[in-house]
C-alpha cells in the first residue's frame, strides 16, 4: 500500500490551479539562516540580541515591502540564533498580518516528531493558519547525540519522524511504535491542526536523493536551498522530484511543487554592488576564502549585481528548475548589517519583486498550480468531504 | 577489438614532471599488456596542478565546478586507474589527497588500479605502501600488488640488487592489465537516475 496515495486527492486539488479564483501566483520571500557573524568590513559582532531583534525586523521589512514569506533557520549551535523556530515565528505573526511563516529549516531528525506537531499545530492557531515548513536533517554531527540521535541515522530519522508526523496531524488517536522513538499509545498531539488541516511541507535538501524522493512520494513539495550548490546539480535534484512525484500517482510532472532559494546584494550600478559585498562573500561562512564572488556567482543562484541583473537571473532559474512555485532570498548572510539588509529588502520589494510576479506570470501555463496554503487546502478538504 | 578506458592522474608540481613521466611510462606499458589481450586502450591523462584551485575550491565548497568535472568523471567512469604522486613529507602530497577527497563515496569500488610515486631518494619507497595504498584500501580500490616507486637512480641505472624501473613497470602493467580485461569496473548507479524506491526507505532498508 501506498501512504502517500492517502493524501493525493488533498494535496494536489489544494493547489490552486492559476487563471481560477484568487490569483497569487508564485511566492516570493526572504529565507535567514541565522547566524552570527562578524561584519568584515568593521570587525563588529552583533549581540545575540540585536541578531535576533534584526531577524524579525528583517521578517516585518519582507511583509511591509510585499513580499509573500519569510522562512526562519534552526540551528542548536553558536554562531547561530534561531534555536526555538515557533517562538520567534509566533512573534512575527502577531505583528504581521498577511505574511506566511515557513522554516529553513525545520530539523525532522532531532526534533521530536510530537513536539514538532504540537508547536507547528500551534502557531497555525495563532497566525489563523500562515504557516508552513520545510523540513531538513541538519548538517553538523554533534548536534545529533544532543539531541540523543546519531547522524548516521540521518536519514532513516527523516523518514520514520515523518511518517509519524503525518500521522500526528491527520489521525485523532495515535498509537505508534517505531525504531527512534518511545512507542505511543492512545496519543493525541494538542491542539488538533487548524480546521482539520495540517500545514503543507516542504523537504528540502541540498543533496540527499533520498529526500526528493521522500518529497515526491507524499506529493509534498521539495526545496533546494540554490546557493550552495552549482546550478547543474540543483537541475538533477529538481527533476529527479518532478519525475518521482508523477510516478507516485500525484500529478504530471511539471505541477509538482518546487521552491529555490537565491542569495541577491544589489545597488544601482553593478560595480558598487560588487564592491561593496566582496568583503562579505570572501569572509562568509560555508563560500568564503574558496572560489571568487565571479566563480561562485557564475556557478551559483547568487548575483551581486543591478536590480536588473537579478531579475535576470531570477528567471534563469525558471529554465534551470521548470515553473517553480516558491522564490525565497537570502539577504542577511556573512555578517551584512540590519541597516544594508532593509535597504536591499527597499531595492527587492520595490524594482525586483514587481517585475518578477508579472514575468513570470506571463511565462507560467494555466495548468501549472501554486503552492498551496491553508486556505487552498481547506477549500480542498471541504470539497473532498461534501 | 575491444576497448578499455584507462585514467592516468599525477599529482606532479614541476614542469617537466618526474611524476609525469612514471605516469606516462605506467600508461604506456599499460596500452601495451592489454594491447597483448586484444584490448585497446583509451588513455585520459589528468594533471591535478592545472585543477588546483578547483580541487580547494571542491574541499571548501562541497561541490564539483565544472572545470572539474571532466576530471572527477574520468576517474570514476574509468576501467583502469593509474595512480601517482611526488612524495611529500614521507606520504603523497596534498594536490594528490585533494582529489580523492573531492569524490563521492563508492565510485572507486572494486576500481583496477596501479599506484606509482616519485621521490628524492629510494628510502622514501615504502610511502607507497603505508600511504598511498591504505589510502586506495579505504576507497575500496583493487590495487595490484606490485607498486611502482622512482627514485633519482632508477632513471639512470638504478641501484644494485634493484631490478630495473622499465621491468618494474611491465611487471605492474601487466597486472593492470590482467585486472581490467578479467574484471572491468561496473558502471557506477547513478542515484539521480535510479533512487532507492521510498518504500524500500520506510521499512528501514
Amino acid at each position: 500500500m501506498n501512504p502517500g496515495a492517502g493524501a493525493l486527492g488533498q494535496v494536489i486539488a489544494g493547489a490552486t490551479t492559476r487563471g481560477r479564483g484568487i490569483e497569487m501566483g508564485m511566492q516570493f520571500g526572504v529565507f535567514s539562516v541565522g547566524d552570527v557573524t562578524p561584519d568584515p568590513t568593521t570587525g563588529r559582532t552583533p549581540t545575540e540580541a540585536e541578531r535576533i531583534k534584526a531577524m524579525v525586523a528583517i521578517a516585518l521589512k519582507t511583509e511591509e515591502v510585499g513580499m509573500d514569506v519569510f522562512a526562519t533557520g534552526e540551528h542548536h549551535n553558536p554562531p547561530f540564533v534561531p534555536s526555538s523556530p515557533t517562538t520567534m515565528l509566533g512573534y512575527i505573526a502577531a505583528r504581521t498580518t498577511r505574511l506566511q511563516l515557513s522554516t529553513a529549516t525545520t530539523l525532522i531528525t532531532t526534533n521530536d516528531p510530537v513536539k514538532i506537531a504540537e508547536d507547528y499545530a500551534m502557531l497555525q492557531h495563532l497566525s489563523d493558519g500562515r504557516v508552513d515548513l520545510m523540513l531538513g536533517r541538519g548538517n553538523t554531527g554533534p548536534v545529533y547525540p544532543w539531541f540523543g540521535k546519531d547522524i548516521r541515522d540521518g536519514i532513516p530519522l527523516a523518514v520514520e519522524n515523518y511518517a509519524l508526523l503525518r500521522r500526528l496531524w491527520r489521525e485523532d488517536v495515535v498509537d505508534w511504535e517505531g525504531r527512534h522513538r518511545t512507542p505511543l499509545q492512545g496519543f493525541t498531539a494538542t491542539p488538533r491542526p487548524l480546521d482539520g488541516v495540517p500545514p503543507f511541507v516542504w523537504h528540502a535538501s541540498i543533496r540527499s536523493p533520498e529526500i526528493a524522493e521522500q518529497a515526491a512520494f507524499y506529493g509534498d513539495g521539495f526545496f533546494h536551498n540554490n546557493i550552495f550548490w552549482d546550478a547543474g546539480h540543483v537541475r538533477r535534484m529538481v527533476s529527479l522530484y518532478r519525475r518521482r512525484f508523477e510516478h507516485y500517482g500525484h500529478g504530471p510532472a511539471d505541477q509538482a511543487i518546487v521552491g529555490l532559494g537565491g542569495q541577491v546584494f544589489m545597488r544601482k550600478n553593478s560595480q558598487d554592488a560588487v564592491r561593496e559585498f566582496r568583503p562579505y562573500f570572501d569572509n562568509a561562512p560555508v563560500y568564503g576564502h574558496g572560489p571568487s564572488l565571479e566563480d561562485f556567482s557564475e556557478l551559483t543562484a547568487l548575483t551581486v549585481g543591478s536590480p536588473q541583473q537579478v531579475i535576470d537571473k531570477t528567471l534563469t532559474f525558471r529554465e534551470m528548475a521548470g515553473d517553480y512555485q516558491r522564490q525565497l532570498f537570502l539577504m542577511d548572510h556573512a555578517g551584512l548589517p540590519l541597516k544594508t539588509v532593509l535597504e536591499q529588502l527597499d531595492v527587492l520589494g520595490e524594482e525586483v519583486i514587481p517585475v518578477l510576479r508579472e514575468e513570470f506570470a506571463a511565462r507560467t501555463p494555466a495548468h501549472v498550480p501554486d503552492a498551496p496554503t491553508h486556505e487552498s487546502l481547506k477549500a480542498a478538504q471541504e470539497k473532498v468531504s461534501a | 577489438m575491444t576497448s578499455r578506458r584507462i585514467a592516468v592522474v599525477s599529482a606532479g608540481i614541476g614542469v617537466p614532471s618526474s611524476t609525469r613521466l612514471l605516469a606516462d611510462r605506467l600508461a604506456a606499458a599499460t596500452t601495451a599488456a592489454l594491447a597483448e589481450h586484444g584490448v585497446t586502450a583509451e588513455v585520459e591523462v589528468v594533471e591535478l596542478r592545472e585543477h588546483a584551485h578547483e580541487l580547494v575550491d571542491a574541499v571548501l565548497t562541497g561541490f564539483v565546478a565544472p572545470g572539474l568535472r571532466p576530471v572527477v568523471d574520468a576517474v570514476t567512469g574509468a576501467d583502469g586507474l593509474i595512480a601517482v604522486t611526488p612524495t611529500f613529507s614521507a606520504s603523497y602530497n596534498g594536490l594528490f589527497k585533494l582529489l580523492f577527497d573531492a569524490l563521492e563515496d563508492g565510485v572507486l569500488d572494486g576500481k583496477p588500479t596501479l599506484i606509482g610515486a616519485t621521490g628524492g631518494t629510494g628510502r622514501h619507497s615504502l610511502a607507497l605502501e603505508h600511504a598511498v595504498r591504505p589510502l586506495m584500501a579505504y576507497l575500496h580500490a583493487v590495487v595490484v600488488p606490485t607498486a611502482v616507486f622512482a627514485a633519482p637512480e632508477d632513471w639512470a641505472g638504478g641501484a644494485a640488487g634493484v631490478p630495473a624501473l622499465d621491468r618494474r613497470i611491465a611487471r605492474a602493467a601487466g597486472e593492470l592489465a590482467d585486472l581490467v580485461v578479467g574484471r572491468p569496473a561496473a558502471a557506477a548507479a547513478d542515484p539521480f537516475e535510479s533512487p532507492v524506491p521510498f518504500e524500500q526507505l520506510l521499512r528501514g532498508e
